[in-house]
């Protein structure tokens, strides 16, 4: 069953070339069926995986490991529904064929991705994906799409430039023994302790610097808002869901990889300076009327930000916290980028302006977008609770109290940020011209977030002796 | 890699940062990654690094030929603050980067000095191909480096990395040509609309 895993790249690669040479109309509906049996496919994969936990080699640089299959599970679940959203996005405008298939050979790369068992391969693979993803960036051809295209493009290849350098630098250190096995992640791990210490720690930081840029987060995010928010909605989607968040995989393998040769503090050190750095950096503009699109792109930053968090914790139950909230924020920012689809629909200017007063024009569009946001700020049963919590408490648990206190504080503004955006976009009578916050709302909502924190913090203070730790652990694991 | 070829290759990479004419810049770091390939020693790596060198600098000279300003852009800052800013950004690379393990001490520091005249041509010019030319010599300054690694770097890595910056700079031209056609210019200063 793993060697399918094989198959899952190539699938849409094939795909995009009968799309190249089928008939234009038909390139949407061809999109789907790939999408369909592709994701058959991976599912096979990822429950062969999940049931069997363990790492395969499948073949060459090919690895079939635990979090590998729940990326692949994820990245499958999520372009299957881009693709299936694609119509409602493309069906009337010009070249479809061209965007099904800049769309499949995106989604080929964020397949091939997690399944990278060396970090060159993988290198290879984060940078092909800038490529791809660029031109569906651009695809919308308005000054503002170039716009945000060309800054995702500059920005994140320098930064992958910068990584490569410290990848070199890690085959110099290994000297004559270095060939593509030596940049093996299981290699890795041994071979970075022969590195001279400054060497390893200057590699790290390069690589960990470089992949920053191409997860987005604070201050190497400038990109994030304006490419999430200029792509088409389905690719949005995948950009959000599953890009940020393999890139981020990318990074916690090259901790891994690295802490044996410069110590576990340093190693999880830039993660949790990344990560409050984003969540300082999104939260306030969480609380600002802004188009639907963009607000998820901050609300990205955000979440990109708590799992770094949970791994610069690097408790195990930070890291199952880490882990939940990859995918459930991935369901829960698919359907809402999806959501921007029939959004702008009904509202075409909410890709420009903040939408308003959705819920009194269409209740279950209205309905659809609040439970998102409220989803997304984290109010159970959100999942996305859940895994805050698990990190928030894997903080404590690691001996780092200070970082679950930073962490619930930005939750807790994100909450209120998220929820007022939430009650304009659905209730407010006019769209919103005024870009600050209703104050009427500020006052119940920070109420609600400070009873949520304190939950939080009882929550987290009281749980790692009460026994429901470990199994959760082990319902987990 | 001699110390006099990684330091010339630096040396361009610092004309580059200092001149304000396109044609003038792809050639330059057409001529760094040649020069590279030249020091390479070996076949293989040379057949890439030479590959690539012709690839993107037709591609990049096509580009320019299709697309010709109205006026010159001039960037913001002066060749002189540009000059400066770029050996600063080196210097203080050279005094902050530890020894990187490559062969020699000299090739680490061209490499450092390529990435940042790279780094900076990015920054502080102000037409799309520029920036193009400013990422392709920071890439030239990670070859650099691998060139001068004990052993070499991973030939597959060394093809892999050359096929994306082909792959990644193709991108960027198809977006320097939609620019310039949206804009009449490739003026990257137009691309400022989306703030919060």
């Amino acid at each position: 069953m793993t060697s399918l895993a094989l198959l899952l790249p190539l699938l849409p690669v094939l795909g995009a070339l009968i799309v190249l040479v089928a008939p234009e109309t038909q390139a949407l509906a061809i999109g789907i069926a790939v999408a369909a049996v592709t994701t058959c496919v991976a599912t096979v994969v990822a429950v062969s995986a999940l049931l069997d936990p363990g790492r395969v080699d499948v073949a060459g640089p090919v690895l079939l490991d635990l979090p590998g299959a729940v990326m692949t599970g994820v990245a499958a679940l999520v372009g299957l529904a881009a693709a299936i959203a694609s119509p409602g996005y493309a069906r009337d405008r010009p070249r479809r064929r061209a965007y099904v298939v800049k769309l499949l050979a995106f989604w080929a790369v964020l397949l091939a991705l997690p399944l990278a068992d060396n970090i060159g391969v993988a290198w290879v693979l984060v940078e092909a994906s800038t490529a791809v993803s660029a031109l569906l960036v651009a695809f919308g051809g308005t000054p503002r799409a170039l716009e945000a295209a060309w800054k995702y493009l500059v920005l994140t290849t320098i930064g992958l430039a910068l990584a490569l350098l410290g990848i070199v630098i890690v085959s110099a250190g290994l000297g004559d023994s270095v060939g593509l096995a030596a940049l093996d992640w299981d290699s890795l791990a041994t071979t970075t302790r022969l590195l001279d210490h400054d060497a390893a720690l200057v590699a790290y930081v390069l690589i960990i610097g470089g992949l920053a840029a191409k997860v987005g987060w604070a201050p190497a995010h400038n990109w994030l808002p304006d490419a999430h928010s200029q792509a088409p909605a389905p690719a949005s989607a995948l950009l959000s869901a599953v890009l940020l968040p393999e890139v981020l995989l990318v990074a916690w393998r090259t901790e891994v990889a690295f802490a044996p040769a410069i110590g576990g503090h340093a190693a999880r050190a830039p993660f949790l300076i990344f990560g409050l750095a984003s969540l300082v950096v999104a939260v306030p503009f969480l609380a600002r009327a802004m188009p639907w699109k963009r607000l998820l792109a901050y609300s990205s930053l955000e979440h990109m930000g708590v799992v770094a968090i949970g791994i610069g914790a690097g408790s195990r139950l930070a890291l199952i916290g880490a882990a939940l909230h990859v995918v459930s924020h991935a369901v829960i920012k698919c359907v809402a980028f999806l959501a921007a689809i029939p959004l702008l629909a009904v509202q075409p200017d909410a890709d420009s302006h903040p939408p308003g007063g959705i819920g009194r024009t269409g209740p279950r569009l209205g309905a659809l977008l609040a439970v998102c946001l409220i989803a997304l700020a984290g109010l159970p049963p959100s999942p996305l609770f859940a895994s805050e919590l698990l990190i928030a408490w894997g903080a404590v648990q690691g001996g780092q109290p200070w970082v679950a206190a930073a962490l619930l504080f930005a939750l807790a503004l994100a909450f209120i940020g998220l929820a007022g955006s939430a009650i304009d976009i659905v209730a407010a009578r006019t769209e919103l011209s005024d870009p600050r916050p209703a104050l009427a709302v500020v006052g119940p909502l920070a109420g609600v977030a400070a009873a949520l924190a304190v939950a939080l913090v009882v929550a987290a203070a009281y749980l790692p002796d009460s026994g429901v730790a470990d199994a959760i652990v082990a319902a987990l694991a | 890699m001699t110390p006099t070829l990684a330091w010339a290759v630096a040396g361009l990479g610092l004309v580059g940062l200092a001149v304000a004419r396109r044609r003038t810049a792809i050639a330059l770091v057409t001529l760094e990654a040649l020069i590279l390939a030249v020091a390479s020693g070996e076949a293989l790596p040379a057949a890439i690094l030479a590959g690539r060198a012709a690839l993107l600098g037709g591609l990049l000279f096509l580009t320019v030929r299709r697309t010709t300003e109205v006026r010159p852009l001039i960037p913001p800052a002066s060749p002189l603050v540009r000059l400066s800013v770029g050996i600063s950004l080196a210097l203080a690379l050279a005094w902050l980067v530890p020894s990187l393990g490559l062969t020699s001490r000299d090739a680490e520091l061209a490499a450092l000095a390529l990435v940042a005249f790279g780094l900076v041509t990015t920054i502080l010019h102000r037409s799309t191909l520029h920036q193009i030319a400013g990422i392709v010599t920071l890439e030239n300054g990670v070859a650099l480096a691998a060139l001068a690694a004990p052993g070499g770097a991973s030939l597959a890595i060394e093809l892999g990395a050359a096929v994306d910056l082909v792959l990644v700079a193709t991108v960027a031209l198809v977006l320097h040509d939609r620019v310039f056609a949206a804009f009449g210019t490739s003026d990257a200063t137009q691309l400022g609309s989306l703030r919060d």
